[in-house]
């Protein structure tokens, strides 16, 4: 009976010490996260965030480079904070890329506006 | 036995320093900016209307990066929910400022649609009163519309007969053409001359150059260019009337002055 309690004991410490351990082995690699990340890269390129926000833009795919190390070396956590920023980077550079770019083209209507106002006052 | 007792020292040491901590309100730099650049846009209608779902973001990793900080936890896992956070809120930022460019950029289009319009139909507008003014200004010379353009005709009254000279009331005349020509600068004329029947066609053909030359050289001592104004004699050729009554002859004897259109063009007979 004695010897069963203890077995017990030592199969609940085991049952502990394999979900510490599993706590602390890699785990599953982040596959979500790298997909999210690169899809987020993708849509500030699409939205003209190389020319708009380089040097943002290019920390995100530093990010994800770094990222894909990590996980080879099976650095799974710091492989998904690292793509958790690279998205968000990622996003941050294309919406300010769209932001310019509405700017342009405020800019550039209203400088169509000034110059038919122009045009109207002399054929008058 | 030694070891155990420094773990343990440390251990004490630590729970000490980290509940010293706690007392102080736990600060870290970069939950700060993550909670100003949160409260910067919390508020803003824009962003509740534009960017709703990052400022949703923003606020779920404030709060998560907040927490760890109060349970102490560690810096890197703090500070990757700072990050988070003020990332999202800056995106929502962005969102916001980008819908109210927009907006701006709608109005604008649609003042500048109203303004094409308006300058359409200006235009459209300013075409028709040329067009009015020009045909008025044709009906004052009597030119007519034929299908060598608009001709005007100049009876015998210019000249007295057999002569080339143009007479005053012929001056008059000439004058309100000058005028038509000065008014309207691309406009260039053929001045064609023809007589009746009577007499030798060489003497016709010959009075008939004479005189578009005359009606010519009025033009140019009225100040138009001398090659804005074509001449040309026909002699007793096309003839308008019947050349055996002195009514028909005098309707042949004349000048007619062809009108070029907008581009100086003239059609020759």
């Amino acid at each position: 009976m004695n010897k069963h309690k203890s077995m017990l004991y030592t199969a609940g410490i085991t049952g502990i010490a394999l979900t510490i351990g599993g706590c602390a082995s890699p785990g599953e690699p982040p596959d979500a996260d790298l997909q999210s990340a690169e899809s987020s890269l993708q849509q500030a390129v699409a939205a003209d965030a190389r020319e708009f926000e380089p040097v943002l833009l290019n920390d995100a795919q530093n990010k994800v480079a770094d990222a894909k190390n990590l996980i080879e070396q099976e650095k799974y956590t710091e492989a998904e904070r690292l793509l958790e920023q690279a998205a968000v980077d990622a996003q941050l550079a294309g919406a300010r890329a769209d932001t310019a770019k509405a700017l342009q083209a405020v800019e550039e209507i209203n400088g169509n506006i000034e110059s038919l106002r122009n045009r109207i006052n002399q054929d008058q | 036995m030694k070891k155990r007792n420094i773990t343990l020292g440390m251990a004490v040491g630590l729970s000490v320093f980290i509940s010293g901590c706690a007392t102080t309100a736990p600060e870290n730099p970069m939950v700060n900016e993550a909670r100003a650049s949160y409260a910067k846009i919390k508020d803003d209608p824009d962003v509740a209307r534009s960017g709703d779902r990052q400022l949703r973001s923003a606020r779920n990793e404030l709060s998560r990066a907040e927490s760890l900080l109060e349970s102490g936890k560690d810096t890197v896992r703090i500070e990757h929910a700072a990050y988070l956070a003020n990332r999202h809120a800056q995106i929502a930022s962005e969102q916001a400022e980008r819908a109210r460019l927009q907006t701006q950029i709608d109005s604008a289009e649609e003042r500048r649609r109203k303004l094409m319009l308006d300058q359409r139909s200006n235009e459209a507008e300013q075409a028709r009163t040329e067009a009015e003014m020009l045909r008025k200004r044709m009906e004052e010379l009597q030119a007519e519309r034929t299908d060598r353009g608009m001709v005007l005709t100049l009876g015998d009254v210019l000249f007295d007969l057999n002569k080339a000279d143009l007479k005053s009331s012929g001056e008059q005349t000439v004058g309100r053409l000058a005028q038509f020509m000065r008014e309207y600068e691309d406009r260039r004329v053929r001045v064609e001359g023809y007589t009746d029947s009577t007499g030798k066609d060489s003497y016709n053909q010959a009075l008939s150059e004479r005189r578009a030359q005359a009606v010519r050289d009025e033009l140019v001592s009225q100040g138009i260019e001398r090659r804005r104004v074509e001449t040309k004699g026909y002699g007793e050729q096309y003839p308008v009337a019947n050349n055996d009554t002195s009514a028909g002859r005098q309707q042949n004897r004349r000048v007619e002055i062809v009108i070029s259109d907008k581009d100086g063009k003239i059609q020759t007979r």
